[in-house]
């Protein structure tokens, strides 16, 4: 399969233990991969990289077979990039900015430009310092995709977007993807990438703790269950139940969390008299932090 | 807070600090050098000093007691730091109101409970702080360097010390009333260096022309001059430090207001904005042209200095008859005039003060090009340039592109409106002199381009502390070489020696030609340090 990231022992030391430690990921072309970590992880490090707007410390990052760094404007003629933090454009226009910007790129499709800002709804005909937070992100948005790049590249690209815009922006993606390009999205929220990524890194103190598909994090998604029991509990079976943890009991109500398979919890309490059971399936927020906290560190099968 | 907001300036109160402190001994521990040690050669050198202070009164306040080593730093020691103080009131006003807020600062101090009036207070007192430090470190630089010699007048110095204080502590009160008007770090810096500009040239002005007094007395750096409490003879003027203190509490008063009537990374005069005459405005095509495009990011800045250099070009030539009539009774300085351009004092006056007065407004427009590229860098815009496949060295010779044009074109109106206001008052100036003196301007502004490009490229948040700090060194070095007789090539670090007098006598070729290399060198530097920095770290 063809490459459109690669990276081998990436590593930017700043040091004092911070920085990105010997990388080694692989985006397949025509993808959608998600990179997600806490804020300081490492994310916008590894970006930047990317970017060649830092140099690694040791290792490499190449695009679609270019070095990051030695062909840096080379591998630009093929990436759309979101920056994660808006730049300050001060008093030029919308409008402005992306014939700036666009230009420097070899021009723009006007059409193209004007179908992406009614998508998103941007009045371009405004100064860049009277946009708020989220309009800097549509503007900056239109910029990335306005040239059909091969690649983009988006530091936490839905932060300060609203709810329908963060839909419309998720149809951008799987539209890009469709059309062969390849998106490689930051995020410190799983839900905001759950709904259009084939894959899933995961950083964590800036080294990759694991690439999972979705399918994958699925499987390993964590269930909070209560039942209401008519009678006694069987506290013994459902403790030792596979898969089932932190029991705990109020009356004759019972809380646990369910991992994988509901099977061996329905056999635990099978004779027993149910009188409600209700599931609520945590986001896989609550699975990422589960998975941060420790005890499911070893739980996320490596397919990369 | 107060002690949060005093750690902001740390970097400014080491480099002027430092500067205050180098630029205090050397002036003061040259005295005996370069004025001997009898009575009539101290004398003789006054004399000659006073008629240059005649010529570099833009530069310089009046000077008094040139005789003594007191009254020698006084003019100076002291006398220069008023315009380097200037620079540094500017950026740190910008950034103790724009530069937090673009950062979020106030709003996490405003989120724990600070009220907005005293986080002004807290911001003027944090830079007052500041200020103090940099003043004492002048008061000690006089003291060591008079100490070999003479017994230092403490107190004298302290009183001066004590204005030098009370300038910068009201520049800062000054820009930070205006930084709350506006709403970014950019319009902070360009408005805030207009208003302090003219408020020095209204000073300037007075001390050539004296039917201007009046004018000059709404000036800051005038109240500095009137304390002349270092010189034999001189005084604690408390009424300029009256005004000085005043404008402090009133424009930190004002600031205070402002910052409660308006949102928080928002100015007081936040235009509406004007959507239906905008949404049919389409993008100028200049933006599509390398060079061009950055000029036209930079418009506003180049048709305000050029606006600045017609005014004052049309200001000096208009003004050549009063002026030069006002001083004729000087001796020395009559012969000095009527010596140079042909006999005509009218015409050397123009080609020696007005030559030497646009090399000021030069340096500070490039200074101020150099603020737009570092701002390009700290504000997120080369990272989205950066982010096209725009290879870095093409960055760098767009930035050396446009400050060419850009000083061109300020030197190209300067020097028509100084030949179009000359021959209003019938003073004719000649085409083969005026093209002689304007052309080498370019290379001389281009210098602090370079050199400003070089930090700009590499370390910007620091280009324009450290290229005020190089300007202030150049002039120094203009003025000590000859004074402490070094040898020739130390000037050659100054802008000024390498510019030369071409407008008097002809073109400093070997000057012109250090200027090129520093140019070209200093831009090729800036290319190899943009290729191997880290961008928006």
């Amino acid at each position: 399969m063809t490459e459109a990231i690669r990276t081998r022992e990436l590593t930017k030391d700043y040091g004092a233990g911070r920085g990105l430690f010997d990388l080694d990921l692989e985006v397949h072309a025509g993808e959608v991969f998600g990179f997600l970590g806490p804020n300081g992880a490492g994310k916008t490090t590894t970006i930047r990289q990317l970017m060649g707007l830092a140099f690694p410390t040791r290792g490499s990052a190449a695009i679609f077979d270019l070095d990051c760094h030695r062909q840096a404007v080379e591998v630009k003629r093929h990436v759309g990039y979101v920056p994660g933090e808006p730049p300050q454009f001060g008093g030029l226009r919308g409008r402005e900015i992306i014939a700036y910007l666009g230009a420097m790129a070899g021009g723009v499709d006007r059409a193209r430009v004007e179908a992406l800002c009614d998508r998103l709804q941007l009045d371009v005909s405004r100064r860049y310092r009277e946009y708020s937070t989220g309009n800097k992100k549509k503007l900056l948005l239109v910029i990335a995709f306005m040239r059909q790049p091969r690649l983009l590249i988006l530091d936490e690209p839905t932060s300060g977007l609203d709810p329908l815009n963060q839909q419309t922006f998720n149809t951008m993606v799987l539209e890009a993807r469709r059309d062969g390009a390849t998106v490689f999205l930051s995020s410190h929220v799983l839900s905001e990438v759950e709904h259009v990524c084939d894959r899933v890194g995961i950083i964590r103190a800036g080294r990759l703790a694991n690439v999972a598909s979705l399918e994958e994090l699925h499987e390993i998604r964590l269930h909070r269950v209560e039942i209401e029991f008519g009678g006694e509990p069987p506290l013994d079976a459902i403790r030792k139940a596979d898969g089932v943890d932190d029991v705990t009991v109020e009356g004759q109500r019972v809380h646990c969390v369910v991992r994988g398979s509901f099977e061996p919890l329905m056999q635990a309490v099978a004779g027993a008299h149910v009188v409600n059971l209700t599931s609520h399936e945590p986001s896989l927020e609550d699975t990422f932090l589960e998975f941060y906290s420790g005890s499911g560190k070893d739980a996320v099968p490596a397919s990369c | 807070m107060l002690r949060y907001a005093f750690r902001l300036h740390r970097w400014g109160i080491i480099g002027y600090g430092l500067v205050a402190l180098i630029d205090a001994y050397v002036n003061t521990t040259s005295f005996q050098q370069v004025a001997g040690s009898t009575p009539a050669a101290r004398a003789a050198f006054a004399r000659s000093m006073s008629a240059l202070a005649t010529q570099i009164s833009y530069i310089l306040g009046p000077p008094f007691h040139l005789d003594t080593i007191d009254g020698y730093a006084q003019w100076r020691a002291f006398g220069p730091l008023a315009l380097v103080v200037l620079i540094w009131a500017i950026a740190a006003a910008a950034g103790a109101v724009r530069g937090d807020e673009e950062r979020q600062l106030v709003d996490y101090w405003l989120a724990a409970g600070i009220s907005r009036a005293r986080l002004v207070a807290s911001r003027l007192a944090a830079f007052g702080l500041a200020a103090l430090v940099v003043a004492a470190a002048c008061w000690l630089g006089y003291v060591l360097g008079a100490l070999p010699y003479e017994t230092p007048d403490l107190g004298g110095a302290a009183g001066k010390a004590l204005g030098l204080w009370l300038l910068m502590l009201s520049l800062f009160a000054v820009c930070y009333l205006v930084a709350q008007l506006v709403s970014t770090t950019r319009a902070a810096q360009t408005v805030g260096a207009v208003v302090v500009v003219v408020l020095y040239l209204f000073d300037v002005a007075a001390r050539s022309n004296h039917s201007l007094d009046w004018l000059s007395w709404v000036s800051p750096f005038k109240w500095y001059d009137a304390t002349d409490s270092l010189a034999p003879g001189g005084h604690l003027d408390g009424a300029g430090l009256a005004l000085s203190a005043g404008l402090v509490i009133v424009t930190g008063v004002l600031a205070a207001l402002a910052f409660a009537r308006r949102d928080v990374r928002a100015g007081l005069l936040q235009r509406r904005a004007r959507e239906a005459r905008a949404r049919d405005a389409t993008p100028s095509p200049l933006l599509a042209w390398p060079v061009a495009r950055l000029l036209y990011r930079q418009r506003w800045v180049l048709v305000g200095w050029m606006a600045v250099t017609i005014v004052f070009a049309a200001y000096f030539a208009g003004s050549a008859h009063a002026i030069v009539d006002s001083v004729s009774g000087v001796p020395g300085l009559r012969d000095l005039l009527v010596r140079g351009a042909g006999g005509d004092p009218y015409r050397a006056f123009i080609a020696a003060y007005w030559f030497g007065f646009v090399q000021l407004l030069l340096a500070g427009f490039a200074i101020h090009l150099v603020a737009g590229w570092a701002s390009d860098d700290t504000e997120g815009i080369l990272t989205s340039v950066l982010s096209m496949p725009v290879p870095r060295w093409v960055v760098v010779a767009e930035r050396a592109a446009a400050a060419l044009l850009g000083v061109a074109l300020v030197v190209a109106v300067g020097s028509l409106a100084t030949a179009a206001a000359a021959a209003a008052i019938g003073v004719s100036l000649d085409a083969a002199t005026l093209f002689r003196a304007s052309w080498p301007l370019i290379p001389y502004a281009l210098t602090y381009a370079a050199v400003g490009g070089v930090f700009a490229s590499y370390f910007p948040r620091a280009a324009i502390g450290v290229l005020g700090v190089v300007a202030f060194l150049g002039y120094l070095d203009y003025e000590l070489v000859p004074l402490l007789k070094l040898p020739q090539w130390v000037s050659y670090f100054s802008a000024q020696f390498l510019y030369g007098t071409p407008s008097l006598t002809d073109v400093y070729w070997t000057g012109l030609w250090v200027m090129v290399a520093i140019t070209v060198a200093g831009f090729g530097a800036a290319t190899l340090l943009m290729r191997r920095r880290e961008v928006g770290a």
